[in-house]
């Protein structure tokens, strides 16, 4: 096995520390091809230290002596320290975790090897499959059908084989609407807003190019989109790059809709920022949150420089927009940056779960998550490839699900009793989503999945997940189902630094934690009749 | 003198206006205005012309005239232009109140003369509204502090303090309460000495002592040491013969909150600090913590950044050029201290600043919060205010400026309120450490200014005694111990002993926008309602789950007397008892 070969020693004697509150750890080092295990040695009271190589972001190596130290900033922001006996062991084990953490090979990552008792390979991936949601909305419309048309991934390899399209665009269409836009990612349904019969729909930017080509397949299931949602509806592109940038973007052959093309369809910008810029934010604010030394005077404007909750805003209020024109104005929304798969899920995801009830229940969201991001080609494994200590230069990284997620965490505090799930799940899904014995996350398209067999012979995170035990820590206690769309304030004011995530490793966890447990304890005594156990909100509805 | 009804003139939408303005960009809103009395508020209506889809029916403002700091005229009769001729009202919660009004008909002279008569009774020899307040409650307020009830609460007295009347006329400190708490072993003569060396007469009393290790928190003002450099004997043994009250320790802390320049600077004006050379088995440490003036300026800044228009672009750096939150974090550092000294450092610490009733009082109670699970509750923290606040002389008259016109006066202070955003940073970060809500915090501070009882008024016991404030006016607490419900946590789980520390560093300090950014419309809080209800619903399943506990408790209790009972009955019914409560 290749494993072997870059494990360049056994073991050593070694001290873990895990930061101010955690005791230090002494024992025996063990590096493994997926872990680094630490053994407290037979008469220790506490267990095996094991921790994934994957979730390694980056690490540094300091020697002394005859010991060593080597620092290993793990991807969830985690800081970990050992301090080992020797110093060739000290190097040897830092080579080791160095090739290890960074191997890019999917088939050999630890998914395909991790086996927890009580899950069935196979089990959960069936959980939420996006065909479902498709089927119904093509039921109760009748203006949509699901279509088969992308089955072996030919038309666009970021999409999913299941593709929910207008009933009156036949396939050969779509197969030039495909090659119309960017990645072949042409506008498929998102959301159907059934109070208002509207929808929200998602694709890539179109391929006008500086001669400002058109594509009347294109033109032609827009405009079905409007007619099946209702005589006359009215439709707005939300582009999420700026007027000038879409039509920069021209000139390496991309674009955005002509007026004249679209009638009835109205361009509105609204700028998100992508790419490097959001991961340098991440980065600035991970330093600034980790920088303890530094004089705390300066931590506001420090906080405002990394832009971070600026960025939550943009992204917010975009989202407001797309709920506001699909729930309140009765039109149809579109939504498109460049490539289709980050800011604009960012929205398309967040602007469901304002509107949709349905999305903010433990099964709905999770169901979210996999139809909006993992089938809809947003490339996990490009842009969770670092957090924010790696040294490498990043290529492809962004943190654009970790946006998402803490936007759904404004949301949630905005409205303490909106979500079944709780800041727990949001941690968990940021974890799993940089590095995780899950398979749910791997790979960055439905097609590379599909070739990695991930399916068959990788556990769903969904899974995982779902067990009992988990609940607790996952779940709202205070949750009330309510029909109605949440809006969230999108002023600075009201939004907060996420400090669970954030400030995770360094606040003291205590009080929030205990606070969760006794609100989870408050509230399930009074479930609970008498001494008898019942089942309550609290056993997952697998 | 007394107001009649018939004095409080009702315009009930007849003053007809071109223009309001109201805060908080929501546009400029046109409409009647009416204008009423309503016993101690000012209620304003105004009926809007156009109708707006937000709002369907006619906006109702009801402003506590207590609460009007300053009004003003804007304009004069040559002005020209919209919106330049009217009324703007100054509030001390953070509000302004702007009115355009058409300048044809005087309307506006006689709307100024009646604000200004009634939200400045004191300027027109009225009385404060307190006194008229007819409002009756099913629970009497006055009763929740009992100086020697809650001295016995804490053991008191003791071997080694006693409980004395030497200021019962309020001849030895009239600024202190008439009872207090001393070293067994001083003497009242020996007080007596100890006053003339204190800034006015603000001798060393006891506040807290420590339930098991017997430490004290002992409150004071500033040593009367000068340029000169003063010594006094008699204060030198008494610090001493506190020291000596706990044996556990060789020295006494002295926490002088001040900055040490300024402590350094008083003694030009005859103050000064407790040097090493006259104190030798004492410690002083200084808490950098700042004085009325600044404080004032820093709230002034946040009001800036958040009225007429919240700061948009840099809101963070903004909110940082106030200071507002490092003050807030100085103080509560400075409670910490003192309460880790206590608790762990097993040392009785001494606080004074310079007349020991703004800083000293911030440091002690919210010291005493941290340590004593008691003041948690919402009787507890009542009394913690009456207590270290009220009775002990912080001047609520002069801070706050109760019926007073004089809105630039440099006596006032916004370090009541600072003190409460300490408590609420506290309530965020131990979230079941607390009986009380959010809303309690802000009912507390709205009844700060609205003058419509008589807790928050004068500026100590002497002359609240002399007005007979308990028995003219209503206690704020009359009104909320009636209506308990509406002030609880519902996730408020009792722990007896344990101390809280928060984390006072900037990172976990937060502006508390639903106090001070309240009156934003976009600001507000989404779904108040649902919230609301779920916690009272919540209250009612734990009260029914405590009922059930205890008879639980009973029912096990019996079965512990009988030996036949598995002996895993109780320990396994204990640790329940107490994380639920």
């Amino acid at each position: 096995m290749e494993f072997s070969e870059l494990i360049r020693t056994g073991r050593a004697q070694a001290k873990l520390l895990r930061g101010p509150e955690a005791p230090p750890l002494r024992g025996t080092l063990c590096v493994t091809g997926h872990h680094l295990l630490l053994s407290p040695g037979p008469q220790a009271t506490s267990d095996l230290w094991l921790l994934l190589l994957r979730r390694v972001d980056s690490i540094e190596k300091r020697v002394s002596g005859d010991s060593g130290t080597i620092t290993l900033r793990c991807k969830d922001l985690r800081v970990l320290q050992l301090d080992i006996e020797g110093v060739e062991a000290t190097l040897d084990i830092a080579r080791s975790i160095e090739a290890l953490s960074s191997l890019e090979s999917v088939i050999t990552s630890f998914p395909f090897f991790y086996r927890p008792k009580g899950l069935r390979l196979g089990d959960a991936w069936h959980f939420h499959p996006p065909e479902r949601y498709y089927k119904r909305v093509a039921r109760e419309t009748n203006a949509w059908r699901l279509s088969e048309v992308n089955e072996d991934f030919s038309l666009c390899p970021s999409y999913p084989r299941a593709v929910i399209v207008p009933r009156a665009v036949d396939d050969d269409a779509l197969a030039r609407c495909a090659r119309f836009r960017q990645g072949g990612r042409f506008p498929v349904l998102s959301y159907h807003h059934a109070p208002s019969g509207t929808v929200l729909l998602r694709s890539s930017q179109p391929l006008t190019g500086p001669q400002k080509r058109r594509c009347a397949e294109d033109e032609e299931l827009l405009r079905a989109a409007l007619a099946g949602a209702r005589p006359g509806a009215r439709g707005f592109i939300l582009d999420t790059r700026s007027a000038q940038a879409a039509k920069q973007a021209r000139v390496t052959g991309g674009g955005t809709e002509a007026k004249a093309a679209y009638p009835g369809w109205k361009r509105l910008h609204r700028p998100l920022e992508r790419g490097w810029p959001l991961q340098e934010s991440f980065v600035r604010l991970v330093e600034a949150c980790g920088d303890l030394e530094q004089s705390m005077d300066r931590w506001l404007s420090q906080l405002e420089a990394c832009h971070w909750l600026a960025h939550v805003k943009e992204a917010l209020s975009t989202a407001c927009l797309a709920a506001q024109g699909v729930g309140r104005e009765g039109a149809c929304v579109l939504v498109h940056g460049a490539e289709g798969t980050d800011s604009t899920l960012l929205v398309t995801s967040l602007a469901q779960l304002i509107l949709d009830p349905s999305s903010r229940t433990m099964a709905g969201f999770q169901e979210l998550v996999e139809r909006e991001w993992i089938q809809a080609g947003h490339p996990f494994q490009l842009r969770c490839a670092h957090s924010a200590f790696s040294h490498a230069r990043p290529k492809h990284e962004a943190p654009t699900f970790l946006l998402f997620l803490d936007c759904v965490w404004q949301l949630g505090r905005q409205f303490p009793l909106s979500l079944e799930f709780g800041e727990g799940l949001l941690l968990a899904l940021f974890e799993h989503a940089y590095a995780s014995p899950f398979g749910t996350f791997l790979c960055s398209s439905e097609k590379e999945r599909c070739l990695c067999e991930v399916r068959t012979r990788t556990h769903s995170l969904w899974s995982g997940l779902n067990q009992p035990k988990e609940q607790r820590k996952l779940r709202n206690p205070l949750y009330v189902p309510s029909p109605l769309a949440i809006w969230p304030s999108v002023e600075l004011q009201t939004l907060r630094l996420w400090q669970g995530l954030f400030l995770r490793w360094i606040r003291p966890p205590e009080p929030s934690e205990v606070a969760w447990e006794k609100v989870w304890q408050i509230v399930t005594d009074k479930k609970t009749e008498g001494c008898e156990p019942t089942v309550s909100a609290s056993e997952p509805r697998l | 003198m007394c107001w009649n009804t018939a004095e409080f003139p009702v315009w009930l939408l007849h003053q007809l206006l071109n223009i309001i303005h109201t805060p908080w960009r929501m546009s400029l809103l046109r409409g009647l205005l009416g204008m009423e009395l309503i016993g101690t508020s000012v209620r304003l209506f105004l009926d809007f012309q156009e109708k707006l889809a937000s709002l369907d029916s006619a906006l109702i403002l009801d402003v506590p005239l207590g609460v009007i700091s300053r009004i003003e005229k804007m304009g004069g009769a040559t002005s020209r232009g919209e919106n330049s001729y009217g009324l703007d009202i100054t509030c001390k919660d953070m509000r302004n109140l702007r009115f355009a009004l058409k300048q044809e008909g005087h309307s506006r002279r006689d709307m100024f003369e009646i604000l200004t008569r009634y939200a400045f009774p004191l300027a027109h020899s009225l009385p404060i509204f307190a006194f008229l307040n007819e409002e009756k409650f099913n629970v009497d307020g006055w009763t929740v502090y009992n100086p020697v009830e809650e001295y016995r609460r804490q053991g008191l007295p003791n071997h080694h303090w006693r409980i004395t009347f030497i200021n019962k006329c309020y001849e030895l400190c009239d600024t202190y309460p008439a009872l207090l708490v001393v070293p067994y072993r001083a003497s009242d003569d020996d007080l007596r000495r100890v006053a003339t060396f204190r800034s006015r007469n603000r001798i060393p009393v006891l506040s807290w002592i420590h339930p098991e290790n017997k430490t004290v928190i002992v409150r004071c003002s500033q040593p009367l040491v000068g340029m000169s450099g003063k010594r006094n004997k008699d204060d030198e043994k008494y610090l001493d013969v506190i020291r000596e009250t706990n044996r556990q320790i060789s020295k006494l802390t002295i926490y002088d909150a001040r900055p040490n320049v300024n402590a350094v600077a008083n003694k030009a004006t005859g103050g000064g600090y407790e040097s090493d050379d006259a104190y030798h088995n004492a410690e002083l440490f200084f808490l950098d913590i700042h004085n009325i003036h600044v404080m004032r300026e820093s709230l002034k800044k946040v009001k800036d950044i958040v009225y007429p228009n919240v700061e948009e672009s840099h809101w963070l750096s903004s909110l940082e050029s106030t200071h507002w939150l490092e003050h807030i974090k100085l103080v509560l550092t400075g409670a910490i201290q003192v309460a880790d000294k206590v608790s762990s450092g097993k040392s009785s610490v001494l606080v004074h600043c310079s007349d020991g009733w703004d800083r000293t009082a911030q440091l002690t109670s919210l010291a005493m919060l941290m340590l004593d699970s008691f003041y948690r509750s919402i009787e507890g923290f009542e009394i913690l205010v009456q207590k270290e606040w009220i009775s002990f002389g912080h001047k609520f008259a002069s801070r706050i400026g109760h019926g007073d016109k004089n809105h630039a006066d440099a006596d006032r202070s916004p370090i009541f309120l600072q003190f409460i955003d300490c408590v609420w940073q506290m309530s965020k970060q131990f979230p079941t450490a607390f009986e009380f809500n959010e809303r309690f915090l802000i009912t507390i501070l709205d009844h700060l200014y609205s003058c419509r009882f008589g807790t928050f008024l004068y500026n100590c016991e002497s002359a609240r005694e002399k007005q007979k404030v308990t028995e003219r006016t209503i206690s704020l607490w009359s009104l909320i111990n009636s209506n308990k419900d509406k002030f609880k946590n519902p996730f408020y789980t009792k722990e007896i002993n344990r101390v809280l520390y928060p984390v006072a560093s900037m990172r976990h300090l937060e502006l508390w926008v639903n106090y001070y950014i309240r009156w934003n419309p976009r600001i507000k809080q989404q779904q108040p309602n649902p919230v609301e209800q779920r916690y009272v619903e919540l209250l009612a399943l734990r009260d029914e789950y405590i009922q059930r506990l205890e008879e639980l408790q009973l029912a096990s209790s019996a079965k512990l007397s009988d030996p036949s009972t598995s002996p895993s009955g109780p320990s396994q019914m204990m640790p329940h008892v107490h994380t639920h409560f």
